[in-house]
């Protein structure tokens, strides 16, 4: 087999792994999880009745949602309200391109890197990402031509451009010190040294706390403020548009929980444990995802725990107090990284 | 058929046609969007052009910041369609139809007159190696291009804190 052909058939596996684990594995017994758990938390037992432990309720819900009359208002853009879901589905389902979800495989004699495009750019991709997803939000509240839709949409734009600046200043602080943009080389230095948790914990938990407003989860889910918007952006979606949203949030929570895994969790790495190898592959692989299940999890916890924020405590929160403590955490390392003289 | 070419084509095309969309829309959200599509375009030639850097610089910072900001503030104000023209402005348009074919000519001439590209474009089939660009770009603006680059900086802080001045005195 030549090495080109290889490169290809190794890519397509690669991605078609991947989805399978996010959209048959994981993103249904994601929101059975979240159920459950709101029920855990909130002492009641949450969906049981469909299957074990009400396990096939996911499936029951994606039934229903094909099978439910799909409504576009008479006065909405018919075109930008259907598209308006795919947009924010397309980049939360592609951030996962750049993040290394194992260490290398040896299959058929080589070593394959697992993750689907190791490039420079790395990062910035995922950014690039999800500056396009907030077109799906903002036009979904623009399109639905309801007051409600649009204070949702305006609200989540202006959350999204807030705490995109603290998470990227953040995320540019763990590159500092790896000396690269690659979340692969992010990874290597964390493997070799500290996870960035420890020396970065400031960033670390500028990072996490961003993550949750970027991913209007819950105290940051005023876009969808139940109490005062309906349901915000989505109030005029139905059936499987419907189902797009509630995917891409589920979508969202994987990836911005793989970046904080990547970034400031030691990636695929257990401490003090070295295996390579077929076997050392598969370690890699299953440590990753148990510690992204973990932090999904944390997501979960915090939902049924926390109250919403007020919009401007929202703001005041993302301008006042995590920027600058970013900005800050970003100088301290560059310092201590150029006083070393390391390049 | 190279592959390069038909992406080269499929992108500027994209590139151009959602240009033209932009200016003969009426509604502005959607002119705001096909700009989104026409900058997108435009990135995927950068990669193209090796220079994923750029492609994504074009992304967040025009796409992802200032165009949500264009649609914010079309959204704020409601305009859900342009308003219409009082009078036809016959001497503007006369103008504006001279300039555009000026500029066109002249972009044109330029590009014929310029042969072969001395870089090998992506037409060109020869494909750049891909360097990592961004220790590049870091050494220049901080060596050739410092001047140049801190002034910028004191330039976006003194027009931040312009408007931050400005929106103060209205709400006094």
């Amino acid at each position: 087999m030549s090495p080109a052909l290889f490169d290809v058939l190794a890519g397509i596996a690669k991605i078609a792994a991947v989805w399978a684990v996010m959209l048959v594995a994981l993103l249904p017994n994601l929101v059975w999880a979240e159920r459950r758990g709101a029920g855990l938390i909130q002492d009641r037992p949450g969906p049981n009745r469909v299957g074990p432990f009400g396990l096939f309720q996911a499936i029951a819900d994606v039934l229903k949602m094909f099978l439910k009359e799909d409504v576009t208002p008479l006065y909405a853009d018919k075109l930008l309200h259907t598209v308006a879901p795919a947009i924010l589905l397309v980049p939360a389902l592609t951030t996962f391109a750049v993040i290394p979800f194992g260490s290398t495989i040896p299959i058929a004699g080589r070593n394959v890197k697992l993750v689907i495009a190791d490039v420079n750019i790395g990062i910035l991709y995922i950014f690039a990402l999800t500056s396009v997803g907030v077109y799906g939000l903002v036009l979904a509240g623009w399109a639905s031509n309801n007051k409600y839709s649009l204070l949702g949409g305006l609200r989540s734009g202006a959350q999204i451009i807030s705490y995109e600046l603290s998470m990227g200043l953040a995320a540019i602080a763990t590159f500092v010190t790896a000396g690269s943009l690659k979340p692969s080389a992010v990874v290597d230095w964390q493997v070799q040294n500290v996870w960035n948790c420890i020396p970065q914990a400031v960033g670390f938990v500028v990072f996490v706390v961003a993550a949750f407003a970027e991913t209007n989860r819950v105290p940051f889910d005023l876009p969808e403020a139940e109490a005062e918007l309906v349901a915000g952006y989505h109030t005029e979606y139905s059936a499987f548009k419907f189902g797009m949203f509630f995917m891409s949030e589920y979508a969202n929570m994987i990836a911005a929980s793989a970046m904080i895994v990547t970034l400031y969790l030691g990636g695929w790495a257990l401490p003090f444990v070295t295996a390579t190898g077929v076997w050392g592959g598969l370690l890699s692989i299953a440590v990753f995802w148990t510690k992204t299940l973990a932090v999904i999890f944390v997501f979960i916890w915090v939902r049924w725990t926390l109250p919403r924020f007020r919009y401007d405590q929202l703001m005041s929160l993302g301008w006042k107090v995590l920027l600058p403590l970013s900005v800050l955490n970003l100088l301290a390392v560059a310092w201590i990284v150029a006083s070393k003289g390391t390049p | 058929m190279n592959a390069d070419l038909v992406l080269f084509a499929l992108a500027a095309g994209l590139a151009i046609a959602f240009a033209l969309a932009m200016v003969v829309q009426k509604t502005p959200v959607r002119s705001v969007l096909s700009l989104v599509v026409t900058f997108f375009g435009i990135a995927v030639l950068s990669v193209m052009l090796a220079a994923p850097f750029i492609a994504a610089i074009i992304m967040i910072v025009y796409a992802g910041a200032i165009l949500v900001l264009f649609l914010f503030v079309i959204m704020l104000l409601n305009l859900n369609e342009e308003a219409r023209e009082k009078e036809s402005r016959p001497v503007q348009r006369a103008l504006g139809l001279v300039a555009a074919l000026a500029l066109g000519g002249l972009l044109l001439g330029i590009t014929l007159r310029a042969g072969t590209p001395p870089v090998a474009g992506p037409a060109a089939g020869a494909r750049i190696p891909s360097v990592d660009e961004i220790p590049v770009v870091g050494r220049l603006l901080f060596s050739d291009y410092l001047f140049a680059f801190e002034a910028s900086a004191v330039l976006l802080l003194a027009a931040a804190v312009g408007a931050l001045i400005l929106s103060r005195r209205r709400m006094e």
